[in-house]
């Protein structure tokens, strides 16, 4: 086993682990260190793969920033992130249905492929510059300006929205139903749900 | 070479192994923030996947080029997902993604 | 003058852009500051610039006089831009409309008149509108009509004329319910709109058929294309045969199925006069012009008088050229003028209201003119327009005079304009009564005055004129494979026609001076009968004297009645010194008639269409002047001596007769049963159609299917995201499908003259091709690569066979083979066609095609255009029907 099969086999390893804790674990602070594993696992991955500024980026945005913002919104939670699962939901059916769709899906196409395929596809070797943070950067401004433009003005609107659609807006005193204060369609209409209910004034913050 | 990640399908495995993953997840759980870690989970493996591919044709870097706008929008998504959440937290007082019913009703 | 000359040269005369866009200034200004600026400003504003107007079409009127010299038609032209490009007949090409205005000796002339008398009643309006809240408004109204009619006249095509004709349209509209809150006004606003609206069908009709055989809408290049106008047009049947013809009886279907024809200068000529008979208020559209007069009185004198109601006139007059090529046409216009003329007489006989008098007085002289331009005597026609225009604007402002103080007193619109209500106002109105006696002797033709000339001049042509057929031997024949056949037989003008036209003139002439003496004998002799006269009455205070309704029965007591003030009595003295000198400018009795001279070159090319008899000047002027005795002195002895009791025996004696007369035979009735009440009734239907069959039907059926499948569809709606994200994995199943299987698919790109073809693979996920292009049944390589396409060679009629395979990423293998197929016959186009440029002496370079030949499009310039080539009208070259059977080769 060469130095770079251990890295692969840690990396992936790390990823595949990281990924089922997401999944499966029913505290979502778990699940948000899981998808944190998942990350730096595949931030190795592409440092092996010769792609070291993305590899930058991918600890500097994901878990820097991605995996923050999870943590920071569980802790606003508080003890309502955590998944109480009374059994049994709703849409059980359609649930497991999917899941189980997906894994022999995926699972076909796999063997299929695999089938297809007789021989494996090496990895040449590339020029050392390759995936460097100055050929990486080259490119983005010389060819690819716009669209990089394109991603800022997203960005942007994104923050704007999402300001825009998490702020709790001044309300005034109003009929709410009652034992449900707060619960309105964005502040505004009262939900469906809540047109049987007697209402009662809110109470004034 | 016969080494383990010396081959782009040893890629493409571990990447359609995590996008599984990823997808199970956000059919089979209620937890939105759950679902919301799922969706990062597949848009990893896809980045994944496009780097691979793009050390196997490596004359150019453009699968790379496209990774890190995904990455890029990625960070959106989970901005705008995230206030989506509060907001609909805010609503029902529940992070159930089953309880968001109300086009039903 | 010289230095005016070299300002205005005359192809870019722009002292035209003068005289037509200051009362649109004025109109502007009046309209939208109005209510600030305040009476005075506007009341400057107005008449500046429709003074200012006139002013400049004298000076062009005096630089055109300079100009025309010799006996050519001078044309001053100043071009705006181009408008807009409309394609023509494929041999024509497009057609340019410009918005470009001409001044000739008509139009010069024309203009004089509208911004004259269109400034006169300006400043008359400016004091008979005094009192009204609307000031501002009616002087915006009335500076954009002057706009608009000089846009219609001053325009050098048909469609700036069209702009200026719907804009004169709206202008009376608008002004004919200026007082729009009284439901009748507003209704007979309506009623000239919508009348107006038919004839403009006409108008545009005649415009599409011009462009299409003539190939240009300018007056110079209608002039020089008109012989294409002679061509046949078929008319019927449309197609080859009247469908289902063959089911009916031989004979009947025979005469079904013969093709007819007329000339293109008759469809022409009837589009035009549809639109004249519109405008300009003749049988059978003449019904919106009595009603016109709900407008203000000042309204009436310009627009339903004098200027706008003339249009059709001088339509007729400016395309002479053309109308004087279908003698059809020239007839029907004669005989409608005629016995429009006599219709509206008769119905004036009884008539108390004196504005309504005046409404079919107007009508009835507007069918002079049509009796005139439809014998062919244009300047006669267009004389009687001017000589109108003075003696009936000064009839209205007259009568508008009266009205204005019978108003102040009487407070009911029609009361006060009821000449029952009025007499003896020759004492107490002395100016009024000059002017209108001068138009008065004017309008019954008494000897020496400006009627009397002008009428006497169109009864004359009436008499003398005839229109021959434009093709020799007056029919139209065509090579067959039986020979040569008459195709049509051109309308001849018949023997009887003058002396029935004359007659019917004549005795219009008779009914006009007894009508309108009975109506100045009405008004102006006799005792005041509107109230009974108090030296020092004062008129109790009262806060809006609209408001009390007027009462018939009850006694009023009022002040004497007042001459009205200098505004008002001015332009009076004007026009009725008009009325009386303005014939000594044709007075071809006295051989006085530079009019005419004037005239001569615009009228040239038609006057060469008109035969002309010998004599009967003594004849026809003796006729005139006793048809005025007898009018005159008839009436003068029924209400003068008399005092109007054999009218009233009259009327006990046939009540029928006058009831009929008096509602104006029933022609407003008759037109509501028959026109309105059809279009209600197929209204009515056509909602009950939507009601039943598109409601019921279409509606609730569609309505139903959908909501049956909606109801369907609906179980999969849960709501709920989950669902969804199942119904997607699904999806995601299917789409994994059909990348699982490889789909061959080909298409084959290729040259049929050279008979290289290309077979293209359709790319796909992982794809690896091989071939076998040769057709051998053996595959070109054993493996599986990446070449896309194979070249191949076909000969003619021949067909090849590529096979092709396809490997996708999952290892699974499609086939498909490909025939490529080169056609026997080669459909690609042959030679090379080659284009011949010429070059115009003008420099215009035009591509020709050899072998079509296309004739080139008549040029807008003033030089003749010889390269159109001439046409022989006996044998049309080719058989009608066929593309280009307008165009001679």
């Amino acid at each position: 086993m060469s130095a770079g099969s251990i890295l692969f086999a840690v990396a992936a390893l790390l990823c595949i682990v990281g990924a089922l804790a997401t999944v499966l674990s029913k505290n979502p602070i778990r699940g948000a260190i899981g998808l944190l594993t998942t990350i730096v696992g595949i931030a190795l991955l592409f440092l092996k793969l010769a792609a070291e500024f993305l590899a930058a980026i991918q600890l500097i945005v994901y878990a820097g920033a991605v995996v923050v913002l999870f943590v920071f919104v569980i802790m606003l939670l508080g003890p309502d992130a955590g998944s109480k699962e009374t059994p049994p939901g709703k849409a059980r059916f359609s649930r497991w249905f999917s899941a189980f769709g997906l894994v022999a899906l995926s699972g076909t196409a796999l063997y299929l492929l695999s089938r297809g395929q007789q021989t494996l596809t090496p990895l040449p070797a590339v020029t050392p510059d390759h995936g460097s943070t100055e050929a990486v950067g080259g490119l983005l401004f010389n060819h690819a300006i716009v669209p990089f433009e394109l991603a800022t003005a997203l960005l942007i609107v994104a923050v704007v929205g999402a300001i825009a659609v998490a702020r709790t807006k001044p309300r005034r005193r109003r009929a709410v139903p009652e034992g449900h204060e707060g619960r309105r369609l964005f502040g505004g209409p009262l939900h469906p749900r809540d047109a049987e209910r007697p209402l009662v004034k809110e109470p004034a913050e | 070479m016969n080494a383990l990640g010396g081959f782009v399908e040893h890629y493409v495995l571990l990447a359609s192994v995590l996008f599984t993953i990823g997808a199970v997840g956000f059919v089979a759980r209620r937890n939105a923030l759950v679902q919301l870690m799922s969706i990062e989970l597949m848009l990893n493996a896809v980045n994944l996947l496009l780097v691979a591919y793009n050390r196997a044709h490596g004359e150019v870097m453009t699968g790379q080029l496209f990774a890190f706008f995904i990455i890029a929008v990625a960070a959106a998504e989970a901005a705008v997902g995230l206030a989506i959440l509060l907001a609909f937290y805010r609503l029902n007082a529940s992070v159930h993604s089953d309880e968001a019913d109300a086009l039903k009703h | 003058m010289d230095a005016l000359a070299k300002a205005f040269p005359p192809g870019d005369f722009s002292l035209l852009a003068v005289i037509v866009c200051l009362p649109l200034i004025g109109a502007f200004v009046n309209g939208v500051f109005g209510k600030r600026l305040g009476k005075e400003a506007v009341r400057l504003m107005a008449l500046s610039a429709v003074g200012i107007s006139f002013l400049a079409s004298i000076v062009a009127f005096l630089l055109l006089k300079q100009a025309q010299t010799g006996s050519d038609a001078v044309r001053f032209s100043w071009t705006a831009y181009e408008w807009l490009r409309v394609s023509g007949r494929h041999d024509i090409g497009s057609i340019p409309i410009q918005v470009a205005f001409s001044l000739d000796a008509l139009n010069a002339t024309m203009a004089l008149v509208v911004t004259g008398v269109g400034f006169l009643i300006h400043l008359y309006s400016t004091k008979y509108m005094d009192t009204d809240p609307s000031f501002h408004r009616f002087f915006a109204y009335l500076n954009l009509f002057i706009f608009s009619m000089l846009v219609l006249i001053l325009g050098d095509s048909l469609p700036v004329l069209f702009v200026g004709w719907e804009g004169v349209g709206l202008c009376s509209y608008l002004l004919i319910g200026f007082w729009f809150d009284d439901e009748k006004n507003a209704a007979a606003g309506k009623k000239a709109f919508i009348v107006n609206r038919i004839g403009d069908f006409g108008l545009l009709v005649a415009m599409a058929l011009l462009a299409y055989h003539v190939g240009a809408l300018d007056w110079v290049g209608i002039e020089g294309g008109r012989q294409n106008l002679l061509n046949p047009v078929k008319l019927w049947p449309i197609g080859n045969a009247v469908p289902l013809s063959n089911v009916l009886p031989a004979g009947a279907a025979e005469w079904l199925n013969t093709p007819r024809y007329a000339t293109g200068a008759s469809l022409v000529g009837f589009a035009l006069f549809l639109g004249c008979a519109g405008k300009s208020a003749q049988i059978p559209l003449y019904v919106w012009l009595p009603d016109a007069m709900a407008g203000p009185t000042p309204v009436s004198a310009l627009i339903h008088a004098a200027t706008m109601v003339t249009a059709g006139v001088y339509l007729v007059c400016r395309m002479s050229a053309v109308f004087v090529l279908s003698p059809a046409v020239m007839f029907t216009m004669a005989t409608v003028g005629a016995l429009t003329a006599l219709l509206a007489a008769s119905i004036a006989f009884v008539q108390n209201d004196i504005k309504k008098v005046l409404a079919y007085s107007t009508v009835s002289q507007l069918g002079y003119m049509f009796l005139g331009v439809g014998v062919g005597a244009f300047s006669a026609g267009f004389f009687h327009v001017l000589t109108h225009a003075f003696f009936k604007a000064c009839l209205f402002l007259g009568a508008g005079s009266v009205i204005y103080q019978m108003h102040k007193r009487i407070h009911d619109t029609d009361a006060s304009q009821d000449m029952r209500n009025m007499g003896g106002m020759r004492k107490y109105m002395p100016y009024t009564f000059a002017t209108f006696a001068a138009a008065w002797v004017a309008i019954i033709g008494f000897p020496g005055t400006s009627g009397f000339f002008s009428k006497d001049e169109i009864l004359l042509k009436a008499y003398t004129n005839s229109i021959p057929s434009p093709i020799e031997g007056g029919k139209i024949t065509q090579l067959t494979r039986q020979g040569e056949q008459t195709i049509m037989e051109l309308f001849q003008w018949p023997t009887w026609g003058s002396k029935f036209l004359f007659a019917l003139g004549i005795l219009g002439a008779v009914m006009t001076a007894f009508y309108m003496s009975r109506l100045v004998f009405g008004i102006f002799w006799g005792d005041f009968k509107g109230w009974t006269i108090k030296k020092k009455w004062k008129e109790p205070a009262h806060d809006d004297h609209h408001h009390h309704a007027y009462d018939p029965t009850e006694k009023l007591e009022g002040p004497t009645p007042q001459e009205s003030p200098w505004e008002m009595t001015l332009p009076l003295v004007v026009l009725g010194a008009l009325s009386i000198g303005a014939g000594f400018l044709n007075a071809h009795v006295l051989h006085i008639h530079p009019l005419d001279n004037w005239l001569l070159p615009v009228f040239d090319s038609a006057a060469k269409n008109v035969t002309v008899a010998e004599g009967g000047t003594a004849f026809v002027l003796a006729c005139g002047v006793s048809a005025f005795a007898i009018g005159t002195g008839g009436a003068y002895y029924v209400y003068m001596v008399e005092k109007g009791r054999p009218a009233r025996s009259f009327v006990e004696q046939f009540p029928r007769l006058h009831q009929w007369a008096y509602n104006k035979w029933y022609v407003d009735e008759a037109y509501n049963e028959a026109v309105v009440e059809s279009v209600v009734s197929l209204a009515d239907t056509a909602n009950q159609a939507d009601k039943y069959v598109v409601d019921g039907i279409v509606a609730k059926l569609t309505a139903f299917v959908v909501q049956l499948a909606g109801s369907g569809l609906r179980l999969l709606q849960t709501g709920r995201v989950q669902a969804y994200a199942a119904m997607m994995v699904v999806g995601v199943g299917g789409l994994g499908w059909f990348l699982f299987s490889p789909h061959a698919n080909a298409k084959t790109v290729g040259d049929a003259s050279a008979g290289n073809y290309e077979v293209v693979a359709a790319p796909g996920f992982g794809y690896a091709y091989r071939w076998d292009a040769d057709g051998d049944g053996n595959w070109d390589t054993e493996n599986f690569g990446e070449q896309m396409r194979v070249n191949l060679a076909v000969e003619r009629g021949e067909t090849k066979t590529v096979r092709l395979q396809i490997k996708n990423a999952f290892g699974r293998i499609a086939e498909r083979s490909v025939p490529v197929t080169r056609p026997k016959a080669d459909l690609s186009p042959g030679g090379v066609t080659t284009i011949q440029v010429e070059q115009d002496p003008d420099g215009t370079v035009r591509g020709v095609v050899p072998g079509l030949n296309a004739p080139p499009r008549p040029r807008r310039d003033n030089a003749p255009t010889p390269a159109r080539p001439t046409f022989r009208p006996v044998q049309p070259p080719l058989p009608p029907g066929q593309p280009g059977a307008g165009g001679p080769q």
